[in-house]
């Protein structure tokens, strides 16, 4: 057992976030499994490394207070039923509440706890890794991106004991779904994926986040998309109550591998997005979408890094945000073209609809550049609805609260068009525009 | 390519003002104590109330560090082996020009800056500030005669004490920064102007800053203010000689317009660089502040940012004033291994302000060439609105151009809109222009003032040509 | 009216060479030209004199495209063999803006966009240049817009053109008009058009035909390059060339626009079939 009293007390950390990470730390049950060495690694950072702290510029918007909030000695017990029947699981209590799959879906339950493969025969093109390949592949890709050391991953790292991990060969028909719920007090959820995308290969994945009760989820993906793979990401996040959210998605593409991510967000007490990308050599495509919702006071956060580490690549980034009530949005996108970057094509857009006066927005593109034949632009706009778009519509027999929520639908539709086609039964512009 | 090494080796021109004027300099020992802030204070024959003001500042100081969240970089400074006061030997007192050292007017003449009656500026009026003294403001009697004051610091504490209590550190606090306490605790002179209600000030005022000593601080600070309805115009220029260590210029300047009145700051910097190597040259950390105070009031700022080792800067507008209005142009072009870190803070307060924001920034040679920006909403903004365009031109392909504008919104019927861009000077676009009979460095120059236009435009017509001057002599020499 | 005749006798002293035949404008004699390890032009003769309007015609990759833009100067472009005289003089050591200043001068495929630069300074700062070669005194701005709206009546082009940037944001058609513009305003001896008739409605290209036939005198002389026919419907050449692999494979009169028309290229690979052989 990691012993807390081995950091060092820094006296710029309030002790509340040492005292918190403490009992977290000493109720979570003894590393073991395939993840021992994963999980040792993450307690000792934690150790190190309580809570971010705000004065680090990465975190300075972000308030941490819904986290802490959360019972540190109740998320320990993230293993207690460990050992249990994977039947006696009651996953089918929600699964009720579940949309049926989508034809030409293969859907996963991932509960943290158990191996979701067990039972299931995965499509063509899909196989698991082994464990020496897993021990191999795990952490590469979030070492490559420059993250491995990040808070969210560590705190993963540290208490997540399963990782799905999965090769991927040719192109899968199929669209992979993931599915995590988690609920309940203080309920900790840490979830882990690792795909490996051979040369050439292809593959839809549809991920699936929801919380309630004070649940925290806490997600970590690496992918690695091989030469000329391709990878369309979506990733549903809703959640309610005081439920929390930490994900972070690690990608590293080689060259002319294309990648395409789409989030959407809604009803989290605080989510976190991370988002890193690394061209490895460049020449290849990125396409990053996003859209989140923040109201009451909730807090939404997307945290988005690319690096182009070789010439010839494209980034097309567009980023949205709805925030009404006391909610706040954050986006941090941070653009890092260097020498060798050559021919960078890097186009990043944040668009913020702001509807409440007790409601804040935060955006802060980063665009750092040391190569000269490159064609970077970044654009921000925060603002309510267009007068003159309602108006047009009005003008036209539409009454107020519908011209609104069509150019709402519109705001959100533009982001949601590329997700997978299997996210449709998920219902996400219904989900994210209910009531808002 | 060779079009990018050939673009780099334009840009890299030796330095026109870089000469030292041999004149007979009054100096205090280096370092900096609580005695020494007595002293300045002393050698100026202040009132109570600066000197307290100077001692708070310095106390502040000593308990502050120097900020590190830029992008720059430099050695550690050694604040103990500066000296905090240098002054030209003369007469105390200039009743007129003809009792100015006739080698600081020269040196002055050297610049470009005529101060003798005959040569003057017509329709500007220019203070002359040498080190750390001003010696000479020209057109002082005419600039009287319609109310307006226009002099040095030094003789406005003795002359406006009331004004300078009022207003000085009333926009810029003391402990805003590091530097600004520094500046606070050690100023030894800068610019006064007052313009009072209703006036329109008859003539552009301007002044202009030479360091001359080699391990000097300039500390100057400037106050502008203008009453309700009140406009004015204000240039300032600076340069200094090529020594092989840092100079550190730490200003403060602090704007301040009542309702209705207008106050257009531009700045033509030129301090010196350094050496393609980077040894040598200034250290400006400089922080610039307006407050719109009154309802339809207005700050704009303007600046051509060429020289300094490290440029540390965001000249910013606090917009409290209902309708009032805040502006930031800016040209800043960095060569070699300087460093640029600057842009502007629009802090919208009062409902229906407006602010705009132009930055171009140009980076060759190895330099570093930062815009950071932050633009804030507040609650009662209702109906503010910004516009921010950020454009980089890198030549070559070991400079870094960084973009960094924060937005911050809490009011949503407000309109904020950002947009960027990076480019270069493509090998084809010079190739048309030179196609059609323009010279390689004529192209050159043509494209770089053609991507700095909406800046330049905002410049006073006088000093529009200079700039331009100024950009084309960095931009001008033997091609390859 | 045609316009101004050149002061001819301005330009002799300049010339360390003096050609002994004054109407012989460009000679180009066995060019070869790569860009980076490429070789394009393998081999080039073209001789082009007074008053003559030459026509180069190809496939797409021929090099007729690279022939035009060595001639201008281009710096992508090396020549690794052969020589050009232009009135005598080696034009292959000059500059691309003293090629432009002597009074050659390229109409681009695909003009630039130089955003910021005024169009109008631009014109007047080239215009200038050419003059300053001419020993013309230099237009100040506002003599300078008197010329320019005077010229702009050639290519019936809106003097709205003027304030815009350089090409930024203009049509195709807009773009090859403010080239045709530039050689109204420089005079050029010699004009290299290269595709000025690609991306052009019929209107526009009888515009900008209509203008290179306005220009054309007795003294200057115009090198097409195209790709149809369709432009020596409205100029008429007095040779047209063919070329292929890097070089002139034919040369006739009209006649032969013609008969590429009907015939279409095929031919060609076969003579060049036969030439590589040999």
């Amino acid at each position: 057992m990691v012993s807390a009293s081995t950091s060092t007390t820094s006296s710029a950390q309030p002790m509340a976030a040492n005292a918190w990470i403490t009992e977290f730390l000493e109720r979570l049950p003894a590393p073991s499994g395939d993840l021992e060495a994963v999980q040792w690694r993450g307690r000792e950072a934690l150790a190190r490394q309580p809570l971010p702290s705000r004065r680090n510029e990465d975190w300075r918007f972000t308030d941490l207070g819904s986290l802490k909030a959360l019972d540190p000695a109740l998320l320990a017990q993230v293993e207690a039923t460990e050992g249990t029947d994977p039947a006696a699981i009651p996953i089918a209590d929600s699964a009720d509440a579940l949309p049926a799959p989508a034809a030409g879906t293969m859907r996963l339950r991932l509960d943290g706890r158990h191996d979701p493969l067990a039972g299931q025969t995965l499509p063509a093109g899909l196989t698991r890794l082994s464990g020496e390949e897993l021990q191999q592949a795990l952490g590469h890709t979030l070492a490559r991106c420059g993250c491995e050391q990040h808070w969210p991953v560590e705190f993963n790292q540290a208490s997540a004991s399963h990782c799905l991990a999965l090769r991927v060969s040719g192109s899968v028909a199929e669209t992979l779904e993931l599915v995590a719920t988690a609920s309940g007090e203080s309920a900790l959820l840490p979830i882990r994926v690792l795909l490996l995308l051979e040369e050439k290969a292809s593959l839809k994945v549809l991920q699936v986040q929801l919380g309630s009760g004070s649940s925290l989820s806490s997600l970590v993906v690496e992918m690695h998309l091989g030469r000329e793979a391709e990878v369309q990401h979506g990733l549903l996040a809703f959640g309610e109550g005081e439920a929390c959210l930490l994900a972070h998605l690690a990608v590293e593409q080689e060259i002319e591998s294309r990648f395409h991510s789409v989030v959407a967000s809604r009803g989290w007490a605080l989510a976190r997005f991370e988002p890193r990308i690394t061209q490895v050599e460049g020449a290849a495509h990125t396409d990053l979408k996003a859209i989140q919702v923040a109201q009451d006071h909730q807090l939404v956060d997307g945290h988005s890094r690319v690096e182009f580490l070789g010439p010839d690549g494209s980034l097309e980034q567009l980023h949205k945000a709805i925030v009404d009530g006391h909610g706040h949005s954050v986006f941090d996108g941070a653009v890092s073209v260097p020498r060798r970057a050559q021919r960078t094509n890097a186009n990043q857009m944040s668009r913020n609809l702001l509807l409440s006066d007790q409601a804040r927005i935060d955006t802060k593109p980063e665009l750092e550049i040391v190569a000269d034949d490159v064609r970077c632009t970044h654009g921000a706009t925060v603002s309510r609805l267009q007068h003159d778009q309602l108006f047009y519509l009005q003008s036209r027999g539409i009454d107020a609260a519908t011209a609104s929520r069509l150019l709402k639908r519109g705001f959100c539709q533009e982001v949601l068009v590329d997700l997978p086609a299997a996210a449709a039964s998920w219902q996400p512009l219904q989900r994210l525009l209910a009531e808002v | 390519m060779s079009t990018a090494s050939t673009v780099s080796d334009l840009v890299s021109q030796p330095y026109k003002y870089g000469f030292v004027s041999d004149i007979e300099t009054e100096k205090i020992d280096k370092g900096l104590s609580e005695d020494v802030v007595r002293l300045i204070s002393a050698k100026k024959n202040e009132p109570a109330f600066l000197l307290e003001f100077r001692l708070r500042a310095f106390r502040q100081w000593l308990k502050m560090e120097e900020p590190d969240w830029s992008t720059v970089s430099h050695p550690v400074i050694d604040y103990q082996s500066i000296i905090y006061y240098a002054s030209p030997k003369q007469r105390d007192k200039k009743a007129s020009l003809d009792e100015v050292d006739p080698k600081l007017l020269e040196t002055f003449d050297k610049l470009g800056i005529p101060l003798s009656e005959q040569k003057r500026l017509s329709n500007v009026a220019v203070d002359a500030v040498f080190d750390s003294v001003s010696i000479a403001t020209t057109y002082r009697e005419k600039l009287a005669e319609h109310g307006v004051v226009f002099c040095s610091i030094s003789e406005a504490v003795k002359d406006h004490p009331e004004l300078i209590e009022r207003y000085l550190g009333s926009v810029v606090p003391a402990n805003d920064n590091y530097f600004t306490a520094l500046n606070s605790a050690v100023f030894s002179d800068g610019s006064f102007v007052f313009i009072p209600k209703g006036v329109e000030c008859p003539m552009e005022l301007s002044t202009y800053f030479r360091i001359n000593s080699e391990d000097t601080g300039q500390f100057e600070r400037t106050l502008i203010v203008a009453e309700e309805g009140a406009s004015v115009s204000y240039l300032e220029g600076c340069t200094a000689p090529m020594f092989d260590t840092n100079q550190l210029h730490a200003a403060v300047v602090e704007l301040v317009t009542l309702d209705d009145a207008t106050i257009k700051y531009s700045t033509v910097q030129n301090w010196y660089a350094g050496d393609e190597n980077g040894k040598g040259g200034i250290y400006n950390f400089v922080t610039k502040r307006g407050q719109c105070r009154g309802d339809r009031s207005k700050i704009s700022w303007t600046q051509v940012e060429t020289g300094s080792a490290i440029t540390w800067k965001y000249p910013s507008c606090v917009l409290l004033g209902a309708d009032s209005v805040g502006e930031f142009y800016s040209v800043a072009l960095t060569n070699n291994r300087q460093q640029a870190d600057t842009g502007t803070k629009m802090i919208h307060v009062g409902p229906r302000s407006r602010s705009t924001i132009v930055s171009k920034g140009i980076s060759a040679g190895h330099s570093s060439n930062s815009y950071r920006g932050l633009v804030q909403i507040g609650p009662k903004a209702v109906g503010a609105k910004n516009y921010s365009q950020c454009d980089s031109m890198l030549i070559g392909d070991q400079a870094a151009a960084n973009t960094y504008p924060y937005i911050r919104s809490q009011q949503p019927d407000a309109s904020v809109e950002h947009e960027a861009s990076t480019c270069r000077i493509s090998a084809d676009q010079l190739f048309y222009l030179q196609s059609r009979g323009i010279g390689f460095e004529a192209a050159v120059s043509m494209m770089v003032s053609g991507f700095c236009r909406d800046v330049f435009n905002q410049l006073p017509m006088e000093f529009a040509a200079e700039a331009d001057k100024l950009l084309a002599l960095k931009l001008e020499g033997s091609v390859g | 009216m045609p316009p101004k005749r050149w002061p001819f006798s301005l330009f002799l002293p300049r010339f360390p060479v003096i050609s002994p035949d004054a109407d012989l404008l460009l000679e180009i004699v066995d060019l070869h030209a790569r860009v980076e390890d490429q070789p394009i032009l393998k081999g080039v003769n073209l001789t082009i004199r007074a008053g003559e309007i030459h026509a180069v015609m190809g496939r797409n990759g021929s090099g007729k495209s690279t022939l035009s833009k060595v001639l201008a100067g281009h710096p992508s472009y090396t020549v690794t063999a052969g020589s050009v005289r232009y009135r005598g003089q080696d034009l292959l050591e000059l500059d691309p803006e003293q090629r432009a200043r002597i009074g050659l001068f390229l109409g681009f495929q695909y003009p630039i966009e130089i955003p910021g630069v005024s169009n109008l300074e631009f014109l007047r700062v080239a215009t200038n240049a050419r003059r300053s070669e001419l020993a013309k005194e230099d237009l100040d701005p506002f003599a300078f817009e008197d010329l320019v709206r005077e010229r702009l009546e050639v290519v019936q082009m809106n003097p709205s053109f003027l304030e815009r940037s350089v090409n930024e944001g203009f049509s195709g058609g807009e773009k090859k008009r403010n080239e045709i513009l530039q050689m109204a305003l420089l005079e050029p001896v010699v004009a290299i058009l290269d595709e000025t008739d690609s991306g052009l409605d019929i209107d526009a290209l009888r515009i900008v035909a209509g203008g290179v036939n306005q220009l054309a005198t007795a003294d200057n002389a115009t090198l097409l390059i195209t790709h149809y026919q369709r432009l020596l419907d409205v100029i008429t050449p007095d040779y047209v060339h063919v070329m292929a692999a890097g070089r002139i494979l034919r040369t006739g009169g009209k006649e032969l626009a013609l008969e590429l028309e009907e015939r279409g290229y095929d031919w060609v690979d076969q003579e060049l079939a036969v030439l590589e052989v040999a």
